[in-house]
């Protein structure tokens, strides 16, 4: 995937781009639905964050109470702590030491975003065995998908602007190295979550609901 | 997490307690090992490598701050580099140049643009925000807000899922507080 002109030229690397958009979703407020069976831990909401720790996510979180891990696997990626031949554990060793999510944690939201279609599919099976303990019945993740392996993904992070809003921001490192997977190999890679809804945009992504698999 | 609010101590009250708005500083050529407690508001812009306990003042670590310690205070900004835990009774605030790797426990936690942190934060935003809610709620009710079917949980479909959301929709906060055990 080329990076867009906006993150190929931002500056340094720590820096963080301001909100560059804003997209309503027809998905996120089910992911704010619970089921009969999605109880939550003494009223405490626990979220996993696969990206970097927006305020505006923060912020949303904030109204209620929770727990919000943040693992910025992207990160963790670009250093290379997600390759197995780097650095000689277990892939699925290397998710778990990178999430870092403590023993006993129930997750019941997950935000994905696009990370699956950083991943090969070793990786992406290693990540769903590493993600697959701390998942419930009623655990529910956000995931983008795409249209078709064509589909071009931005070099984009995101976060929740509002129940039914998405905030997009042009990173400013450079774009990893990315490959999508059509929704049939994401279905088929990512075993501990299964396509509960999909919802197509117009840019070629396709917001996705996954719901824990049995 | 049972946290709440808690009111600042009015100085005129105590004779025991500091003046208000009276400040510890930690200069930037200063290193601290060991353990900082007490009754004062603290600007750190040294290096503490240890625990600080200031569980009814104001804690500030500012642009050159940098601490290797837990931290435990009524209220924490940190614009500064944090490797350690933070509690506040009441709020922790990351600003843009902050950069924080350690668990946040607080009722109220604000990440300001370009602060960087890693580890995990719980929130309880307390009684005031969930009376808010409940009464939000209710309105949605009276409003016609119905469940609209059963979910069956893991795999079910969409249109079989159960809406939990107010059905004004006025708020687009989370409404998550429903399942509550």
């Amino acid at each position: 995937m080329a990076a867009d002109s906006v993150a190929g030229t931002a500056g340094a690397a720590a820096a963080r781009s301001p909100i560059a958009s804003r997209q309503a979703s027809k998905v996120l407020p089910q992911l704010f639905t619970p089921g009969p069976s999605d109880g939550l831990d003494n009223g405490c909401l626990t979220v996993l964050e696969i990206g970097r720790a927006l305020p505006e996510t923060v912020r949303f979180f904030s109204s209620i109470r929770c727990r919000i891990h943040i693992a910025d696997l992207f990160s963790e990626l670009r250093q290379g702590n997600l390759a197995g031949s780097v650095t000689g554990k277990p892939l699925e060793r290397c998710f778990q030491d990178q999430m870092a999510i403590p023993a006993g944690t129930r997750l019941d939201i997950c935000l994905l975003w696009d990370f699956p279609h950083y991943l090969d599919e070793k990786q992406l099976r290693a990540f769903s065995r590493a993600l697959w303990p701390w998942l419930h019945a009623g655990t529910r993740a956000y995931v983008f998908g795409v249209h078709s392996a064509a589909t071009i993904l931005l070099n984009r992070e995101y976060g929740i602007f509002d129940a039914e809003t998405i905030s997009i921001r042009p990173r400013s490192e450079e774009a990893l190295p990315c490959k999508p997977h059509p929704q049939s190999f994401l279905n088929e890679w990512l075993t501990c979550l299964s396509v509960n809804k999909g919802v197509l945009l117009p840019d070629g992504k396709v917001e996705c609901l996954m719901r824990a698999r049995n | 997490m049972e946290t709440k609010a808690v009111e600042p101590p009015i100085a005129s009250a105590n004779p025991i307690a500091p003046p208000a708005g009276k400040n510890a500083v930690i200069g930037s050529g200063i290193k601290i090992n060991g353990e900082i407690s007490g009754n004062e508001n603290i600007l750190i812009e040294g290096r503490v490598e240890g625990r600080i306990m200031l569980s009814g003042n104001d804690v500030t670590i500012g642009k050159t701050g940098q601490v290797m310690a837990d931290v435990s205070a009524k209220t924490i900004r940190v614009a500064g580099e944090v490797s350690g835990d933070l509690k506040a009774k009441e709020r922790v605030v990351i600003s843009g140049s902050g950069n924080v790797h350690g668990n946040v426990v607080a009722p109220r936690v604000v990440l300001e643009d370009g602060a960087i942190f890693k580890g995990s934060i719980d929130m309880d935003p307390g009684d005031a925000i969930a009376a808010e809610r409940a009464a939000a709620k209710a309105v949605g009710k009276a409003n016609g807000a119905v469940a609209t079917g059963a979910a069956g949980g893991m795999g079910a479909s969409s249109a079989g899922q159960a809406s939990l959301i107010a059905g004004d929709a006025g708020s687009k906060a989370p409404d998550l507080s429903l399942k509550s055990s």
